[in-house]
């Protein structure tokens, strides 16, 4: 569910979904949105994280993204703290999709 | 097969239209996601935890090969090359994009489907026995009962906004194929004492967070009552049934808080109101649709030809086949047959397009155009000839469709969890292929004979965990996912909430316990019991045992 309210712990990334293909995107360092959630900012500064949710809320706005919310990242490792989050980086895995374009 | 008449058609395709202008308006940012989300649920599509994900109503279960051809049409040009088949006898598609959605709904509507009421507070596709008008077991098929209900149910006003989502099954033989008791109506087809046909109303069963087994409303309904008692069942649910909960919604729990005497009550008072002739529908429209299911033109051909037979004896591959997946039919000469979509290399219930493609040219030369889906998620060829089986058990293995499990131990009942589905808690999938892997060996499978393990990802219990033999539910703690075990669970006529064993597993630790279990059960079992029936007479504990040793 989006939930822009941000009460995060630690560092913090933005991720949300295109609204035309419904992949899943994190916002980058220039504020564009990314689907590598390596290139994805992941940050403690607060003035950074309110340019994220304001970035984030006029894009919504702008229908380039839906289901805007923030993600706790863990500061050693730099992956999302939640175990979904953890999955929605790395996609499935498994996918009948996969063996299909390895034959 | 059904048709469409003019009015649903011209529904179905306004719909489509509608759809189109609002996923217009939607990319061009007139209408916002809170405005829009609604709309697209009501058009079966959702948001997943990757993707969107659209799901296709197949009503009772039934297509013709024309309308299988389409759903591979749709995975091979909005999807990524295959199709996920439900518990719930639908058809879903994991990756499709907004924009192509209308085109894929139009597309859907040119062979008569769609996605409506895939989703939402109303009345959901009606499932079936997939063996309907196939299987001598049955009383009649039950399949215009489940169309009647459709069109009844279809954009329902009174219905379309219950407190709840509403699941109806239906059937027709005492061997229950469709889990009526865990749906919020059952209905079975049965005689009374006087030989008349009629219907068996079960009502508030259920799985999900509180799985209850649904009690009997009504022993004997009259064929023509049926509509009007839905009604009034419906209205006692649409005016008592929680609306401050939405984990107390459902019908079950109202049943439940209710008493089922109390509840009866409440109907039977309800339905004296109702002036039945309103709702009845008229015989002629009755058989107009019961036309539609007629039985294809069945030629009269001796049991077990000597081809069959023959090929029995010489093909070991193809007499393990057919004892495993061949049931009995009702025509003499003809067989149904089961496809399992549980290869070992497949998610359950994953077909690919081509695998699509060649299913629906099969079930033109074989079994007259027509297949089904099931709530196992697997196919069915309802009405083949014992004389084809051998020629189709060749074409079968070709298309990698021949896994002979049905009903064994990896014939797995698997939701899509973590790997696809926003609300899991844990993956489902990996489980299910280590058990595959665990339990290769066919031989041994067979050995083990009729097991039903089924998982969810999370509470919603869309695997069906409850009523596995041996359920398993994917939890997660801390970042770690561990699998909490069920035992005893039945999702057949004697149908029953299996009982959790205690703390969860790793899936390493969960998979050696389950084949330490199986190996109890082949120790213990008496001449003729299956994993449950063993179970069942010699309590959890010697398997808890062996299941945390
Ligand atoms: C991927 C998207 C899905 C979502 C968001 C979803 C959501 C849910 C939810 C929230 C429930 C609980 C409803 C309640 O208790 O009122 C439920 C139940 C159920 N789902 Fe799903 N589900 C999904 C996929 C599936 C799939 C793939 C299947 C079949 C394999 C399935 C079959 C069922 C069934 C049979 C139930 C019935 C349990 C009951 O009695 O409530 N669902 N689903
Ligand atoms: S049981 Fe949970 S994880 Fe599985 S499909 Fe249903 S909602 Fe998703």
């Amino acid at each position: 569910m989006s939930t822009l309210k941000h009460k995060g712990k630690g560092p913090q990334a933005m991720t949300a979904n295109e609204l035309r293909d419904g992949f899943n995107v994190w916002l980058d360092k220039n504020l564009d949105w990314t689907r590598d959630y390596e290139n994805s900012l992941r940050t403690e500064d607060q003035d950074l994280i309110d340019r994220m949710q304001l970035k984030a809320e006029t894009d919504e706005a702008k229908n380039i993204v839906v289901g805007t919310y923030f993600i706790d990242v863990e500061p050693d490792t730099g992956l999302p703290a939640r175990y979904r989050e953890k999955f929605r980086v790395n996609g499935p895995s498994y996918d009948t999709a996969d063996l299909l374009e390895a034959k | 097969m059904y048709r469409y008449d003019e009015f649903d058609a011209q529904f179905v395709a306004e719909r489509t239209k509608q759809f189109r202008g609002q996923v217009e308006r939607r990319l061009a940012g007139r209408l916002s996601e809170n405005e829009f989300r609604p709309l697209r649920l009501m058009n079966g599509l959702y948001l997943q935890l990757h993707a969107y994900m659209l799901r296709v109503a197949i009503p009772y279960g039934t297509l013709s090969s024309e309308q299988f051809r389409m759903l591979a049409h749709l995975a091979e040009k909005y999807d990524r090359g295959y199709g996920h088949v439900t518990t719930r006898q639908n058809m879903q598609y994991n990756w499709p994009k907004l924009p192509d959605v209308p085109d894929m709904l139009d597309d859907l509507a040119s062979v008569q489907m769609h996605a409506i009421q895939t989703s939402g507070n109303c009345i959901r596709n009606v499932t079936c026995d997939p063996y309907a008008g196939a299987t001598a077991e049955e009383i009649e098929d039950p399949r215009p009962m489940a169309e009647l209900i459709r069109q009844w149910s279809t954009l329902h006003p009174e219905f379309t906004f219950l407190p709840r989502k509403f699941k109806i099954a239906v059937t027709a033989a005492k061997k229950d194929r469709a889990l009526i008791k865990a749906h919020d109506i059952g209905i079975q087809i049965v005689k009374n004492k006087a030989g008349e046909v009629g219907y068996k109303i079960i009502v508030g069963g259920g799985l999900g967070r509180t799985p209850i087994i649904g009690q009997t409303l009504r022993e004997f309904l009259p064929k023509s009552e049926l509509l009007a008692y839905l009604t009034a069942t419906l209205r006692i649910y649409n005016r008592y049934g929680r609306r401050d909960n939405k984990y107390k919604a459902r019908i079950k729990i109202l049943v439940q808080e209710t008493g089922i005497k109390e509840f009866t009550e409440q109907v039977e008072a309800e339905y004296a109101t109702i002036d039945i002739s309103d709702i009845a529908v008229s015989q002629a429209e009755k058989d107009r649709i019961t036309a539609y299911f007629a039985s294809p033109d069945f030629e009269s051909l001796e049991n077990e030809p000597a081809g069959y037979t023959a090929e029995l004896g010489s093909n070991k591959a193809f007499a393990l086949w057919a004892k495993n997946n061949v049931a009995a039919h009702k025509a003499s000469g003809y067989a149904i047959v089961n496809i399992s979509l549980k290869p070992k290399e497949l998610a359950p219930g994953d077909i690919t397009a081509e695998q699509m493609r060649i299913t629906a040219d099969l079930s033109d030369k074989y079994s007259f155009g027509e297949l089904r889906t099931t709530h196992q998620q697997n196919l069915v060829l309802p009405h083949v000839k014992q004389s084809d089986l051998p020629a189709l058990f060749t074409e079968l293995q070709k298309a990698g469709l021949a896994s002979d499990n049905i009903n064994l131990i990896t014939d797995i009942i698997c939701c899509p969890g973590m790997d696809f589905c926003a609300l899991a808690t844990a993956r489902s999938i990996p489980i299910s292929q280590a058990i595959a892997e665990r339990f290769a060996d066919p031989e041994r499978q067979r050995t083990i004979g009729e097991m039903q393990i089924k998982i969810s990802g999370c509470i919603n219990a869309c695997g069906h965990h409850h009523v596995g033999h041996i359920g398993i539910l994917g939890l997660e703690k801390a970042g770690v996912e561990f699998y909490q075990v069920k035992l005893g669970g039945d999702a057949s006529e004697d149908a029953a909430i299996g009982k959790v064993t205690g703390p969860g597993f790793s899936q390493e630790e969960l998979i050696d316990g389950i084949e330490n279990m199986v190996e109890l059960y082949l120790a213990k079992r008496e001449e003729g019991e299956r994993f449950l029936d063993t179970y069942n007479r010699i309590g959890m504990a010697p398997f808890k045992e062996v299941l945390y040793a």
